[in-house]
């Protein structure tokens, strides 16, 4: 064969390692889905993808497998540009085998997994496959390890992304679980261990894939889900939005943009957003949205635990994760599941060096036995870790109440916080008025003629005593009370002020937060 | 007269000093705390605080201003446009004081500002007037047998309205009611009276207007006309001296008839005679100014008059030097106000990050920002105004362009982009715009910010611009470098991907539970209410907080388990929808 047609051989091969299956393509696109390949073009800028592993197949043997190999087998893998920025990316391909994972699927998603991490850019897994190939055995089983430890390798070095577009069952499910982000696609995806089928046989519940592994229910239920889109294209736009605010791995700055919104804008707003009781709820939504950068709030885990809010923004044109509690929801108190998802939150950030900002309107830890024994204690130490443990720029405001334990694990001075702002209508206490009272004032109620407007008159003495940000000030527990319509200027010069810091913990093989 | 107190701010103050200085006047001005910096305040021989920064304590604390007139000995008043500028009662008061009033009698003030009366005087004296009602009126069906006369659209407009507001078009008769409440309501909030009249609204129309001046030796007279026909919701943005639309013989109709009403009204000062005027050259009068306009500038560009100067003259007494002058050429201006375009015009005050004012020939800024300086949000937003001069239409339209590229102001958004619009459009260039022709034709889409500067067929690389000299010429060097650095990436297309919509797809079963444990302080409904998703059916109490419980689900209220001050446990269940 002379040089010529070896040219020409490689253009047919590759020819037929694009090839797909015309049936295959229009049953996915009747389940309302785009193809593996469809999903990476419309993923990525216009004509940056290069493939990788296009040639590769299978070796399996038995169960008639060894007379179907097709080329690059049932996962596409490759590289190319969202905005300008190189990302990895791989995508199953329910077309060839369901999407299956055998060893040679495996081996390629392992192989981009390590350019990824050699290269130092984010990696983002498109996740449609059937599971396991069982014909391949254990040897597939193995396959999924070998992913598991590196997406563990990976975490915290490259942002890492999946995105849950078909089924997604068994085993599979750990790799996105491990990943940082995890977006799902409404009625199209499941994402489950065990099926509605084997719940059935085992315990006689009757669940449908939807109500047990949609997207929704991972979105509003068990928190596993961090982004619900409803269809493929505006899930992959959500990626690409997503990434342009982070960085590229763990020793990059996120991103900037030039700022179109002045830095030094003020808000009446933010002067009239407290009510003046202070048993009335506000929503917080509005407030982070008035500070940040267009009024855009991008909202991580929208529809869990929301009676804390994280998410991420931009402060005269760099991002910020920021970190609230919200009033109008179960009073904004922090519970297990809002203790876990800031926690996870703030670890993300100080991973990938994005400064922190904390709004703070805590009335403490929600009571309950089943809060107690679900192990409250257990979780609400998961934030106060994260905090504490995080080295990137930290900036706190509190706009109203911020008592007790919950005031030091939503971003205290105590806890090392760089910069605490409290506007006029903050409440800093160690305990609310009526409890506090009745501790130091036992005695003199006790004694009084009239206990209970003895009691009354001390509260309220108390309240007007301690009810706002001044003690605290004394202390140097806050830096400064601010007019609320200035928060914004202010956020942006502590986090100007805090652009150099360069704080680092002991040295050690890593800590161990109460998992 | 030897001082005079400027009781203004921004563009106009600075505009009357430097004419006060040149006639060696000591020049007094005032300012309201974030002014305190401002150039105004800078540039007088004496500034003084009078006040906070809303206007009304401020740069219309009348008590203020005429204390600070007798403290600091100054001899007359200036009072620019807006503010304090058309009030007959402080005209008045410091005449009252034995100071000199910078403008006409106080009784001509009334009677232009009054615009039913205005009319009844233009009327009076020959002049023909928009036609509608010569009286106010506040009753819907006289209004709609007016109206149906008139034929439609119609114009409901203050008595005393100016600038726009107060003003509500009506093109059928069922938006009556309606128009004529919301007129009624900012007629009163803005000008204190919720007096209103009707207008037939003519469309198609120029603005132009007849700048006049008078003084007390039998002096009128006219110089020459303004185009303002380049308009959005009734606020110039462009206007030209002379128009392209008149010839001499209709322009001089326009300054007779405008005299006749300054005659009328015993005028003094300079003042302006704003008319509606068609295709055929018809012309209808809208109202009167008495007082110094934002766009007096075309005027002396055309005419060489200082029209401050001649106030002042005027206001000593002396006859005015305006006399027999001829208009040579073509005068543009554009205001440039903080706001922005892309945006329905919204008022976007800020700190001016870097800014850079045009210059070379016929080419005059009237301003008052710089770098650093922060636009208060308490004010009108003009910045500036460009204004050029060239001895022909399309010689001063090729200039203003040229002036436009020069000109910098980065921080906050500005007019500049709507400016090139309407300079680089053919009914524009051809004198076929007419007053609702901005909103209806410029279209800013094309020129949207969000468009990259750097090539877009090569995506990754960004353009860099850098001045060499070769040989002792200096070059602007283009070159395309790959696009890596994250502080220097320029701004790109950035779009919030649509989100699906809200809520829990495990559909809500009905029962509404309580989500912690507290008491119930208020029950919104009754068994039987018809209620949707969102709507609170009881307020719980707990951690010193009102919690709203919400239906859940859109239906009817079968079960209703609590009442107010019963105590619940979380996940009580508290009513049940169907």
């Amino acid at each position: 064969m002379g040089t010529e047609q070896r040219i020409e051989h490689l253009r047919k091969m590759r020819s037929q390692a694009g090839a797909l299956d015309r049936r295959a393509v229009d049953r996915q696109h009747e389940r309302g889905k785009l193809t593996a390949r469809e999903r990476i073009a419309h993923l990525l800028d216009q004509d940056t993808f290069c493939e990788v592993d296009s040639f590769v197949r299978h070796s399996a043997r038995g169960f008639g497998v060894e007379n179907r190999r097709p080329l690059g087998d049932a996962v596409v893998t490759g590289w190319g540009k969202i905005d300008g920025r190189t990302v990895f990316v791989f995508a199953e391909d329910f077309t060839t085998f369901g999407g299956s994972l055998g060893r040679a699927v495996a081996d390629k998603i392992c192989k981009i997994m390590d350019m990824a991490m050699r290269a130092g850019a984010p990696l983002i897994g498109l996740k449609d496959s059937g599971g396991a190939r069982i014909q391949e055995g254990v040897g597939s089983l193995d396959g999924y390890g070998r992913i598991f430890e590196r997406n563990v390798r990976a975490s915290g070095v490259i942002p890492q992304i999946s995105v849950i577009m078909g089924p997604c069952a068994g085993g599979a499910v750990y790799s996105p679980a491990l990943t940082d982000f995890v977006i799902q696609v409404t009625e199209t995806s499941h994402l489950f261990i065990t099926g509605p089928d084997v719940i059935k046989a085992v315990t006689g519940e009757e669940v449908t894939f939807e109500e047990l592994g949609g997207a929704m229910v991972h979105a509003s239920t068990s928190g596993v889900v961090h982004f619900v889109f409803s269809e493929d294209v505006a899930a992959l736009d959500g990626v690409r939005y997503l990434l342009s605010f982070l960085p590229q791995n763990n020793l990059e700055l996120p991103t900037y943009f030039t700022p179109t919104d002045s830095p030094t804008r003020t808000d009446d707003l933010l002067d009239q957003i407290i009510p003046d009781s202070s048993n009335q709820p506000y929503d917080m939504i509005a407030l982070i949205e008035t500070v940040l950068d267009d009024r855009d709030f991008f909202q991580v885990h929208e529809h869990w635990a929301q009676n804390i809010l994280v998410g991420l923004g931009r402060l005269d044109g760099h991002t910020v994760g920021v970190v609230a509690n919200q009033p109008s929801v179960l009073a904004g108190t922090l519970d297990i599941d809002a203790a876990e998802k800031g926690a996870r939150f703030v670890r993300f950030c100080d991973a990938f060096n994005i400064p922190l900002v904390t709004f703070v309107d805590v009335p403490g830890f929600l009571p309950g036995v089943d809060q107690e024994h679900g192990g409250i204690i257990r979780h609400g130490a998961k934030l106060l870790y994260a905090y504490c443990e995080a080295t990137v720029p930290r900036v706190s405001v509190i706009t109203r109440k911020a008592y007790g334990g919950a005031y030091l694990v939503m971003n205290a001075r105590g806890i090392r916080a760089d910069t605490v702002f409290a506007w006029p209508s903050a409440e800093i206490a160690v305990m609310g008025a009526s409890g506090a009272v009745n501790v130091i004032f036992r005695r003199e109620i006790a004694a009084a003629e009239d206990p209970e407007q003895r009691r009354l008159e001390l509260v309220r003495e108390y309240e007007e005593e301690f009810n706002n940000p001044y003690k605290a000030a004394e202390l140097g527990l806050v830096d400064a009370v601010i007019e609320p319509r200035e928060t914004r200027a202010h956020l942006i010069a502590a986090l100007e002020m805090l652009r150099t810091k360069r704080e680092s913990l002991p040295s050690k093989k890593h800590g161990n937060i109460p998992l | 007269m030897k001082s005079v107190l400027v009781a203004n701010r921004g563009e106009i103050a600075v505009r009357i000093i430097r004419t006060a200085r040149e006639a060696g006047l000591r020049t007094i001005a005032v300012y309201s705390e974030p002014d305190r910096d401002a150039y105004h305040a800078q540039l007088a021989d004496q500034a003084w605080n009078i006040g906070p920064a809303p206007a009304g304590e401020s740069y219309l604390n009348m008590k203020r201003i005429l204390g600070v007139a007798a403290e600091t000995g100054a001899e007359g008043i200036h009072p620019g446009y807006g503010f304090l500028s058309e009030n007959a009662a402080f005209a008045q008061a410091v005449t009252d004081a034995g100071l000199i009033w910078v403008g006409p009698p106080p009784a001509a003030i009334a009677a232009m500002g009054d615009k039913v009366a205005s009319r009844r005087i233009a009327t009076e004296a020959g002049v023909p007037v928009v036609p509608g009602t010569g009286s106010p009126l506040e009753d819907p069906t006289e209004i709609r047998a007016v109206a149906d006369r008139l034929g439609y659209p119609v114009l409901i407009k203050a008595s005393r309205a100016g600038g726009g507001r107060g003003m509500r078009t009506v093109n059928h008769s069922s938006e009556i009611e309606e128009s004529l409440a919301s007129a009624q309501r900012e007629a009163d909030a803005f000008f204190g009276s919720p007096e209103v009249y009707v207008e037939k609204m003519l469309t198609n129309v120029h603005h132009i207007e007849a700048q006049i001046l008078v003084d007390n030796h039998h002096n009128f007279v006219y110089l020459g006309e303004r185009d303002c026909s380049v308009q959005r919701r009734h606020q110039k943005l462009v206007e030209e001296a002379p128009s392209a639309i008149l010839n001499l013989s209709q322009s001089t109709e326009l300054g007779e008839a405008a005299l006749r009403i300054a005659r009328a009204c015993e005028y003094r000062s300079a003042g302006t005679v704003e008319f509606l005027v068609d295709s055929e050259g018809s012309f209808y009068f809208l109202e009167m100014n008495t007082r110094l306009q934002v766009e007096h500038t075309v005027t002396e560009m055309v005419t060489g008059v200082d029209l401050v100067r001649e106030q002042l003259r005027i206001a000593a007494g002396s006859p005015t030097s305006a006399i027999g002058l001829r208009a040579d050429g073509h005068a543009i201006e554009m205001r440039i106000n903080a706001e922005d375009p892309y945006r329905d015009y919204l008022p976007t005050p800020g700190r001016i990050v870097s800014y850079r004012e045009p210059a070379g020939p016929g080419v005059r800024v009237d301003g008052w920002v710089r770098a650093g300086v922060t636009v208060p949000r308490y004010y009108d937003n003009l910045l500036a105004k460009l204004v050029v001069w060239a001895p022909t239409r399309t010689q001063a339209i090729s200039r203003a362009k040229r002036a436009l590229d020069e000109y910098e102001i980065t921080g906050v958004p500005t007019t500049i982009p709507v400016h090139r619009a309407v300079l680089d459009h053919p009914d524009f260039i051809s004198a076929r715009h007419h007053t609702d022709w901005l909103e209806t034709e410029i279209d800013l889409s094309p020129t949207a910010p969000e468009v990259a500067e750097s090539l877009p067929e090569e995506e990754g690389v960004v353009r860099q611009d850098m001045t060499v000299e070769i040989s002792g010429r200096r070059f602007v060097v283009s070159y395309w470098e790959p696009d890596i650095g994250q502080e220097d990436r320029a701004a790109k297309v950035r779009r919030r991907p649509p989100k699906p919509a809200k809520g829990p797809a495990v559909a809500s079963d009905g029962a509404v539970t309580a989500p912690m444990q507290g008491t119930i302080v208020k029950v919104n409904v009754k068994v039987g209410d018809r209620v949707d998703a969102d709507d609170t059916i009881c307020v719980l109490e707990a951690m010193k907080m009102e919690n709203a419980v919400a239906a859940g689900k859109n239906g009817n209220v079968v079960e209703l388990r609590i009442e107010a001050g019963d105590s619940v446990a979380t996940g009580a269940v508290v009513a049940v929808i169907r």
